[in-house]
Order: structure tokens, then sequence, then C-alpha cells
């Protein structure tokens, strides 16, 4: 059949028409962002509320569409940052996902291109005076003190166990299980039930091995809803060879 | 154009117009109508074995993770049977990277129920087809039916919506269809409810593959010992969130008892009617051939696998043996999961180290089970190093020390070990070409594949000793029933209430009855305890796809697997000595379980809270 011009404009025009039936697509892309740092209430300091574990982030919930939206959240770094650079713009609900922490109340805010917020929050136990010593060649001791900024009503204590890497991103889900929670020990006591021994107890950490630089921190962990940890400080310990 | 012409083509046009006044709403040939499903047995029949086939039973083809978008019941072409739950929690350790099932596959079959609700709807409208008391034992299977998808929904999400009549669109609004979730309590009391009309419905009897009376009343002790459990232990280990607050999660503690004692009821209707399958005197055998025969008085409801076309075959006996890509023990396939020692240890603890310390030389790996007190139970769940099946021998070995000194626990310790490992089957050891190093059946290196055990261990249970020809024993081949509802589960439903509320002289005479069968001494009194009778449980239903749900509903999950290992009885040959040894040490590639304790419940699948909003507050902590 012979394809005549007739023919080719009307399969055109169909196509011109049909296509005029596609809206673009005007909305704004992901152009807003969010970020900010997790302050130890008071001290300003982000070195113990850094966590590896996965299960602590900043929950985002957009309120323009939905009442019942469906959430994102943003990892908490291990250095106590967190950031989105690529959120819709828009009325955001935005809380605290996880941790061993004092509840803090969610915020409402408008989230631009460049928004911060910071959020300070109250460990249930700071764990201070943080110590680790060589004992023998192969054998580290660590020692450290538990208190409680706000005694009442800190879950129950479930464990303490010590943190050992090879790197200084060091804490749960980033640990060598052999020194970390090989050496984990039972606490399972109510905040106040336990005693001054209990508030400033010792880990042994056994079978290091030597000429290995390693970084220590400790943690205890509560059997709240995520069964989280506060953590101590990092120590750097090199064993000898 | 001619006048015949013209006349031609106007009755052509005609016809061609008035064609169209045909009706096009004309019922497809190829879909049965109601008035032929509902019409005799037969239809019936085809309809019922539509709802059974997509039953959720947990059985050799589910999938605890789901299979991609497929979800995880009744697969289509499912051969990867090694992805079982237990290898996800510690009962084995399997191909799961970890305790990877928490968060479910987003099961949803309210399409499903809807059919179960249609045939209640529609069947009495065509009564008269139907003789005698019929219709009333059908609605009774229903029931029953309705129950068993709602307990697989109860189970994994606490409370949802409870669909009890056919909803129909656009016939009712979206508002009217976008239900609100239902309390948990008010849940499990409905499947307890659907259970009882079942038994005051059903029949005796029913043909295979089919519930009759009996199995709804084993499915509400079942049922009503989980939210007996979820009542008592719930109420401590918890996470709070809205959806507690509000009760779609969660049973307040003084309901228990209420529960426990229905679980106890409901499992005393089976007295004298099932018993325990004897039928052998040798313990062993006979607790191995109680899976396999299926004339058993202990069956209540099963789930049937055969050849032929239609053919339904499965692939427990490829997937669970050894292959070790030579065909070894199977004709094809290869297995993944493998029973830890911290299961082994439930029954007896192995005696493998001498009072200094230093492990046992043992001549030959069978020494270690042959002749000994083993629970003959164990035995029939579990292959040991050294058994033999189809003429083929467990010879498990993680490698060969050239010669070994010292304790147990200080070479477990160190750091370098000296003994030889292989990849493969046909290396054999430096100097003595009559050994190979791991052996036919033997441990790959922790850097290789877990094609063969990680453990030592195989499983034995459902294995089909019978068939010996290794060619005849590939993927899809296995017909092997699986027994969805059997008697001992309902004896250890019962014991596991009579503990919880006191009832102790009861307890004893189930968990007796179990142990003897099992071969294991029989206990006291004194013996009946929590901790005995949820132990008595791991043992008896190990593999069945019941302990994850176990440790779930009892709330120790979290503190079980808290980042736990898990272990394995290693084989290895000391050549100078030629003897053997056994080590308990961690399983060769040491994966951690760790479970979250907002797992208790699975999150509702993000699909349905879209397209419904009025099922929020999602379950805590999602």
């Amino acid at each position: 059949m012979k394809l005549s011009i007739s023919t080719i404009f009307l399969g055109a025009s169909m196509l011109i028409a049909g296509s005029s039936c596609i809206k673009k697509d005007n909305y704004p892309g992901p152009n807003a962002s969010l970020q900010g740092n997790i302050f130890q209430d008071g001290t300003g300091s982000k070195n113990t509320v850094q966590t590896c574990s996965g299960n602590f982030s900043i929950r985002l919930e957009q309120l323009d569409w939905s009442s019942t939206p469906t959430p994102q959240d943003i990892p908490v770094k291990y250095d106590g940052t967190y950031e989105n650079s690529e959120l819709f713009a828009g009325h955001y609900r935005v809380s605290i996902k996880g941790g061993a922490f004092w509840p803090v109340a969610p915020q409402e805010m408008d989230i631009r291109m460049g928004s911060t917020l910071d959020f300070q929050l109250t460990p249930y136990l700071t764990l201070s005076n943080f110590t680790a010593d060589m004992v023998d060649s192969t054998t580290m001791s660590l020692h450290f003190d538990m208190q409680a900024p706000i005694d009442a009503g800190v879950p129950t204590v479930l464990e303490m166990q010590p943190f050992v890497n090879t790197t200084s991103i060091v804490g749960p889900g980033a640990s060598i299980f052999d020194f970390s929670d090989a050496n984990k020990k039972s606490i399972n006591k109510e905040w106040a039930d336990m005693t001054a021994g209990d508030k400033s107890p010792t880990i042994v950490i056994p079978n290091l091995i030597k000429g290995r630089t390693f970084f220590v921190r400790v943690g205890v962990r509560f059997n709240n809803d995520d069964k989280s940890y506060n953590l101590s400080e990092i120590i750097q310990v090199d064993v000898p060879k | 154009m001619t006048r015949t012409n013209k006349l031609f083509a106007i009755i052509i046009m005609g016809v061609a117009i008035f064609s169209s006044c045909q009706k096009l709403d004309i019922k497809p040939p190829n879909v049965l109508s109601d008035d032929q499903l509902f019409s005799n047995e037969a239809g019936i029949e085809t309809y019922l074995a539509q709802v059974y086939r997509k039953l959720p039973i947990e059985d050799f083809t589910y999938r605890p993770g789901g299979r991609g978008s497929d979800g995880g019941f009744n697969l289509h072409h499912e051969w990867e049977h090694f992805y079982h739950a237990g290898g996800a929690c510690g009962e084995m350790v399997g191909p799961y990277g970890g305790m990877d099932i928490g968060g479910g596959f987003a099961y949803w079959p309210y399409a499903d129920i809807r059919d179960v609700n249609y045939f209640m709807e529609t069947l009495p409208k065509y009564a008269k087809n139907f003789a005698g008391n019929t219709v009333n034992e059908l609605i009774g299977e229903a029931h029953f039916l309705r129950a068993y998808y709602y307990f697989s929904l109860a189970k994994r999400y606490g409370g949802v919506p409870i669909i009890k009549n056919v909803q129909n669109y656009p016939q009712q609004s979206i508002e009217d269809l976008q239900v609100h979730r239902d309390k948990e309590e008010d849940l499990w009391n409905f499947i307890g409810d659907d259970l009882d009309s079942a038994w005051n419905a059903m029949p005796e009897t029913n043909e295979t593959g089919r519930a009759n009376k009996y199995a709804a009343a084993a499915l509400k002790s079942r049922a009503m010992l989980y939210a007996g459990s979820i009542a008592k232990f719930g109420s401590v280990n918890y996470v709070d969130g809205d959806a507690r607050a509000q009760g779609y999660v969660g049973i307040t503690a003084d309901k228990a008892a209420g529960f426990f004692q229905k679980a106890i009821d409901a499992a005393k209707l089976l007295d004298g009617k099932y018993s325990l399958y004897r039928k052998n005197a040798n313990k062993l055998t006979n607790y191995t051939d109680l899976f396999l025969d299926v004339q058993s008085p202990e069956n209540i409801l099963t789930r049937d696998y055969y050849g032929g076309e239609p053919e339904r075959m499965h692939s427990w006996d490829a997937t669970m043996s050894p292959n070790s890509g030579m065909n070894y023990m199977t004709g094809d396939g290869l297995s993944r999961c493998y029973p830890t020692l911290e299961l082994v240890e439930r029954y007896n603890v192995l005696d493998v180290t001498n009072p200094d310390g230093t492990p046992r030389r043992y001549d030959n790996l069978s020494d270690l089970w042959q002749g000994s007190d083993l629970e003959p139970r164990l035995l029939a769940t579990i292959y040991f190093p050294g058994e033999t099946l189809r003429g083929k021998l467990f010879d498990i070995r993680r490698g060969i020390y050239p010669n070994f000194s010292g304790t147990a626990a200080a070479e477990v310790a160190k750091t370098t070990r000296s003994f030889v490992p292989s990849g493969d089957h046909t290396t054999t050891y430096p100097g003595d070409p009559s050994m190979t190093i791991i052996g036919n059946a033997g441990m790959y290196p922790s850097s290789g594949s877990d094609d063969n055990t990680r453990t030592g261990f195989y499983v034995r249970k459902y294995i089909n000793y019978k068939e010996t020809d290794i060619k005849k024993i590939g993927l899809f081949s296995s017909t092997t029933h699986w027994i969805e509802l059997r008697y001992a589960e309902v004896l250890l439903n019962r014991a596991e209430a009579d503990i919880e509320t006191g009832q102790l002289d009861d307890a004893l005479v189930c968990l007796n009855d179990i142990r003897d069968r099992a071969g294991a001494p029989a206990l006291t009194l004194a013996d009946m305890t929590e901790d005995v009778v949820r132990n008595e449980r791991c043992k008896e239903l190990a593999f069945e796809n019941h302990y994850w749900w176990d440790i779930k509903r009892w709330r120790i999950a979290d503190v079980l697997l808290n980042n736990a290992r898990f272990h394995a009885l290693m084989p290895y040959y000391i050549h100078d000595e030629q003897k053997y040894i056994f080590l308990k040490e961690p399983e060769s590639f040491q994966r951690n379980y760790n479970f979250d304790k907002k797992f208790y419940y699975e999150p509702l699948p993000g699909g349905e809270l879209n397209k419904n909003p009025n099922l929020y507050p999602n379950n805590p902590n999602y």
C-alpha cells in the first residue's frame, strides 16, 4: 500500500493530540534539606551521643498531604550529626526515634533549603571517668562510673559490654564480637537497686592481639523499647608487641 | 453500482447494525458460575479445594521472609526449603544472614477471607441441592477455614479488621470499606468463636486434607494458648506505642487465665479420639516413621503431596541432606540449613570431653551415639556424624589435625588452629591418599560455601529414608505429606496451659505420654515447670515451624537472640593417633542473630496503610 501524505499527517496529528493529554509534572523536585546535631544536654558535647547502631534516627513525617504519612528516618551519624539534602519542601513533624535518652516532644517545622535543627538530649545514664589500661601483655581492664542525670524512671539496666574495634568508628553494630559481645555482663537491675559497686564497674577483655591498635568504649544497655545503649567516650589503646 | 449490489449492501449493513443489539453480557464458558459450583458436592469440593490450596499452612514450601514480591505461602515452583524459619532464630543456622524474618512479607489475605465469607453467604441459597446436614457441616468447615486465616493474621499483626461479611465495591462506598483495626483481644476471641461454631457443626471425619471437628478443637487449643501467652508475657515485655495504648496490640494480663483454660478445654475434646503413633516397638524407628506413615492415629490435619497429573511435590529430601556437589545422598539440589548444638543439647548434653578437659578420642564417628543413652527422639530428629542414609555415610570432618594436644577449651580459643581444612571432597590428606580431608559429607571452610553442614548435623525429621534410590531424590520429587495438626502438639498445648494455670497433675500425664513415646525418662510432679514444658515443646516440634512463633509469644526472642551466635559439634580426625575428636565451638559462619523487640509484631503492610489510613496506628516502633 502506498503511504499517502495525508495518512502521515493524520498519524502525526493523532500523536500530538494524544500527547496533550499528559499533564506536565510542574511540582518542585526534592530541593529542601535538613541537617543538625545531637548534643548531650548541658555539655554541648557530641562524643557520647554518637552511635553506630542503625536504630537511632531522626524521624520525619510530612503533614502537607496526609495526617498519617509514611515516615522517613534519617540515621544519626557516628559524629552526632544528621543530614538529608534531598527532601521535598513542606511542613514536617520531626521527632527522635530510638536511643537511650529521655524523650523530647516532636516538633513541627517548615523545611526549606538549608533548614537546620539541633537536639539537646539527656541520656538515661552518663558513663564518665572511663579508663582503659593494659594489665598484662594481652589483657585490658576497663573502668567507668555511671551517673543518672534524672534518677526516677530510668528503664531497667539490662547489661553492659565493651565495644572494641580497629577504627574509631566503634559502638553497637561496629565492633569485634570476640572482644566485645563475648565480654558482655548481665546486670538486669533497676537503677534504684544498683549498689555503689554496680555503678562503678570493671570489665576485663582478655586475649587481645599483640601489636594492634584498638579503639575502645563501653556501653550500658536498657530494657527500653529498642534496647538501646548509653555510651562512653572512645579511648585508643595500643597493645604492645 | 448495480441495483442488486445496492440491495445487497443494504442487507449486509442491516445485519451488521442489528447484530449489535445482541447482549455482550454472556457468561464466560471457562469460569464456573455459582449455579454450577453450589449445585452439588463436586462443585463444593472444587470451591473448597481452592480455599485449602491457599490456606496459610507453614509447610515445607513456606518461606517466612517471603520470596521477593510473591509472599511466603503456597509459592509456585518453590524448592529452597532451607529458607526455614528455624534457620533464622537458632533452632538451626541457615542461609539467612541473621535474624532476617522479623518484618514478615506483608501477608494480607483478605481476598482469600472474602472467598470464605462468600461461601458462607451463598451456600444457604442453594441448600435444596444438598441432603441432610451437609450445608450445616460445610458452613462449620468454613468457620474453621476463616479462623485459620485470622489466626495467621493475629499471630503476625495483633489486632486487624475482622471482616465477617462479603464487602462489595462500588455498592459500598470507599469510606465504608476503609475499616478500622479491631483490638487484639477481640480478634483472638473471634477466632475462638469461629472455632466453636466449627466444632458444633462439623462432622467427626472428613476426607484427607480437609478438616474435621477435631481439627477445629486442635487449632483452638493452639490459638487460645497463643492468646494466653500474649496476655501473660506481652504485658510484661512490650514496646510502647499508640497501637498498644488503643488495644490493637497487647492483651491485659488478667485475661491470660481465661485463654489458657479455653486451650485446655479445647485440647480435652480430642481425648480418646486421637493417640500418639506407637506402631513400632523400636522407639527410634517409630519416631522416624511417625512423619512418613499416612495412616498415623496422631494426624489430625495433613496437607498431601502427590505425583501424577496435576502433581504437587516438594523438595524436602533434596534440600536437607548432603549432595556435596556430587549427588552423594541426593540426586539433585543442595542443603543450606543445619540444626544447632543448642537444639541438640535440649535433648541430651553431649559428653565429648574427658574430666581433664582434653577431647575424648573415638575410633569411629558413630561411637558418639551408637550404644549411647541419647534419646531416640533426638536421633530420629537429627542426623549425627557417622549415621547412614541410602547406604551413604554421614562422614563429616571439619579437617584433619596432624597431631593434637591440650584441652578442648584451649584449642577452641586459639586464633590460629593447626588442622588441615579443605573446600572439596576429593583432596586427600598430605601423605595419606586413602583419606579425604573433610569426607563426603563434611564441612567447607568458613570462607567457603554453606552447601554442606555448618554445625556437624543434618535434619532427619520428614526425611524419606524408605526411598533408597538416590537418583529419585531430586527437586520436586518428594511426596511426604505435611502434618499441620498432630496430637502431640495438642498434648503440649494442654500441658503448657496446665502449667500456666497450676494444673500440674494433668500436665504430667500429657508430658509423660509424649516422653514415653520419645524414649525419654518419665518426669515427676516436681518437674512441672514452665521451662520443662517449653523445652519439651521445642524438642517434640523441632523443624515443624513452631519454634519461631513460640519464642515470640513467650516474649523471650529478644533475650535468646541478643546478638547471639550458635554452636556446632565439629568432628576432626587426628592423623597420628588415628582417632576422632569432637569440639564444641561456634558454627563455621559465626553469624549474629539479633531480635529487635518491635518484631514481636510485624508491621502492617505499607501498601494497605496507603490504601486505608484508618488502619493507623501502625504497630509500635515502625
